[in-house]
């Protein structure tokens, strides 16, 4: 038999996975022609959407550039170390090459007692006051860079450094870092309640759009079941009608999340500048647009799901 | 094709809608029901489309023991058959050929293989001409037809109809009855469920009536007063 006649016979007997996906295509077409003649209704439901979505979606976002921020902060983290009188510079120095050859320290500096005295003078104007002193009174110290990440491991090579003889105080600057990352953790959990809510509220919202859909053709479901019209047959045309409701409030949730940053862009990266950070806040990357409006597809589809299952099979022919 | 075996139907009130009925449409058969309202004509075509389940005895559908079908199987138990209502219970939101289209979108047709039998349904009830009109510009008889059309287009065993003739005129009545014929001439078993008496007169076909939910007769032949 010729291709000809067998691509022929393919068209006219298709199998059922090509009946399929046309009348997949079929029902979304239908669906997205049906919010189409509805313009202020899906409107709506679409800014309600992406409303609900754009409170925890923010609020992941700010948490995610936080955490992002912590980790440039902890990066720069440093731990002094003040030596005990009775150190030498020459045992101050052996001290800085031994703690050189770690792999948990980068880099390490150390400022002896007369340095830091002439620090002080310089720098606080108290020129006249360090000139009275009999004695140095200040202590010899090691400025290190940690090569870690994270205040855990930062406190465990403060701890082990404290062991040292020649070590008087150990001094991590950590505080403010540990309140900023309590801070993130709190909106990083205010986030994921808040998503929960939005999750179960979405649901709720386009649950009862479709069930309203549902209803408005309630005579015409009666019709196509007793014409033989399957459970899926009936109730696909409303999961796209939920996944579509909930791609849009999803890409507009987007769309409003890339603007609210583009807003806050500049100011924030002109407070990093001023604390001597590189760190500047990106525009909504990808991926963020792309988990939004999968999100937002997924509850639909979900909630969706549920009430047509519900509402469809309550219609009895 | 259609058999009845000593079938009732009570409702939950106790009332009996249908009480011992028994019999048999055959291939290319076609019959009437008749009787007065709330005779049983309703319930009778009910139980033959697996919109309800009977009380007791057995009702076979083309093979399908419908005391035994599973829920799953019931949509496309109901692709092969085909059911005309007394209100037409057309869909207003879709033209003529999409109304008929219906039962061929439910079973996966393509657009153009549906469009042809459409097409052909609607030149046999003679309403080519009418397929992008909408139902609520067409006549009651018009829209009765294209109910038979969509009623026929899947080219079912079997066509239930439930007061086909209520709403239309003798002249209309009697050209609904001749495009039911031309269905029977070609093997398709018909069982119409109507009260008008001068028509199933005129039809003498065979005559199934009714009476408070019991078989009381079931003649070859019309004749009935």
């Amino acid at each position: 038999m010729s291709d000809k006649a067998s691509s022929k016979r393919r068209h006219e007997n298709p199998s059922n996975f090509i009946k399929l996906l046309r009348s997949h295509r079929k029902d979304a077409l239908k669906s997205l022609t049906r919010m189409f003649f509805s313009p202020l209704s899906s409107t709506m439901t679409v800014i309600v959407i992406a409303a609900a979505l754009l409170l925890p979606s923010l609020l992941f976002a700010f948490n995610t550039n936080i955490t992002a921020l912590l980790g440039e902060f902890q990066n720069n983290a440093r731990i002094v170390l003040y030596l005990t009188r009775d150190t030498s510079d020459t045992q101050a120095l052996q001290v800085s090459n031994n703690l050189l050859t770690s792999s948990v320290i980068d880099s390490v500096d150390f400022i002896s007692n007369e340095e830091a005295l002439l620090s002080f003078s310089d720098a606080a104007g108290f020129s006249q006051i360090v000139a009275d002193f009999d004695a140095n009174p200040l202590p010899a110290s090691i400025v290190i860079t940690p090569n870690l990440a994270g205040l855990a491991g930062l406190d465990q090579l403060a701890a082990s450094l404290d062991q040292m003889p020649e070590v008087e105080l150990v001094q991590v600057d950590s505080l403010w870092l540990r309140r900023l990352a309590a801070i993130s953790e709190l909106i990083g959990l205010a986030a994921r309640v808040l998503g929960l809510i939005v999750l179960l509220s979405l649901c709720f919202i386009i649950g009862n759009t479709v069930r309203s859909h549902i209803e408005n053709r309630r005579d015409e479901i009666k019709i196509i079941k007793l014409f033989g019209g399957t459970h899926s047959y009936i109730a696909r045309p409303f999961l796209y009608t939920g996944l579509f409701y909930g791609l849009l409030g999803g890409l507009l949730a987007s769309l409003l999340q890339a603007l609210i940053f583009l807003s806050f862009r500049d100011p924030l990266n002109e407070i990093f500048s001023l604390y001597d950070s590189s760190f500047t806040l990106p525009l909504l990357a990808p991926a963020m647009l792309i988990t939004l409006a999968f999100s937002g597809a997924s509850i639909g589809w979900l909630a969706a799901i549920i009430s047509a299952y519900r509402y469809v099979n309550a219609i009895i022919t | 094709m259609i058999s009845f075996d000593k079938v009732s139907k009570q409702y939950i009130s106790g009332q009996y809608a249908l009480a011992g009925v028994s019999f048999e449409i055959a291939k290319g058969q076609m019959a009437f029901v008749t009787g007065h309202s709330g005779a049983g004509k309703s319930t009778l075509l009910k139980l033959i489309l697996a919109t309800e389940k009977c009380s007791s005895g057995n009702v076979v559908v083309n093979g399908t023991d419908l005391n035994h079908i599973p829920r799953r199987e019931i949509p496309s138990f109901r692709r092969r058959i085909g059911m005309v209502f007394q209100d037409h219970q057309l869909l207003n939101d879709r033209s003529v050929a999409d109304n008929v289209a219906l039962p061929l979108d439910i079973s996966g047709f393509s657009r153009r293989d549906a469009l042809r039998r459409v097409r052909a349904a609607l030149d046999k009830v003679g309403l080519l001409s009418k397929e992008k009109q909408f139902p609520a510009a067409l006549s009651g008889g018009e829209q009765q037809r294209v109910g038979i059309a969509r009623a026929v287009v899947n080219r079912p065993s079997i066509i239930l109809a439930d007061e086909p003739t209520g709403n239309l005129d003798p002249e209309l009545s009697m050209e609904t009855m001749e495009v039911f014929e031309q269905f029977k001439n070609v093997g398709v078993s018909l069982l119409i469920a109507s009260h008008d008496i001068s028509l199933i007169n005129r039809m003498e076909y065979r005559t199934l009536i009714l009476k408070g939910g019991t078989l009381i007769d079931d003649t070859g032949l019309g004749e009935l007063s």
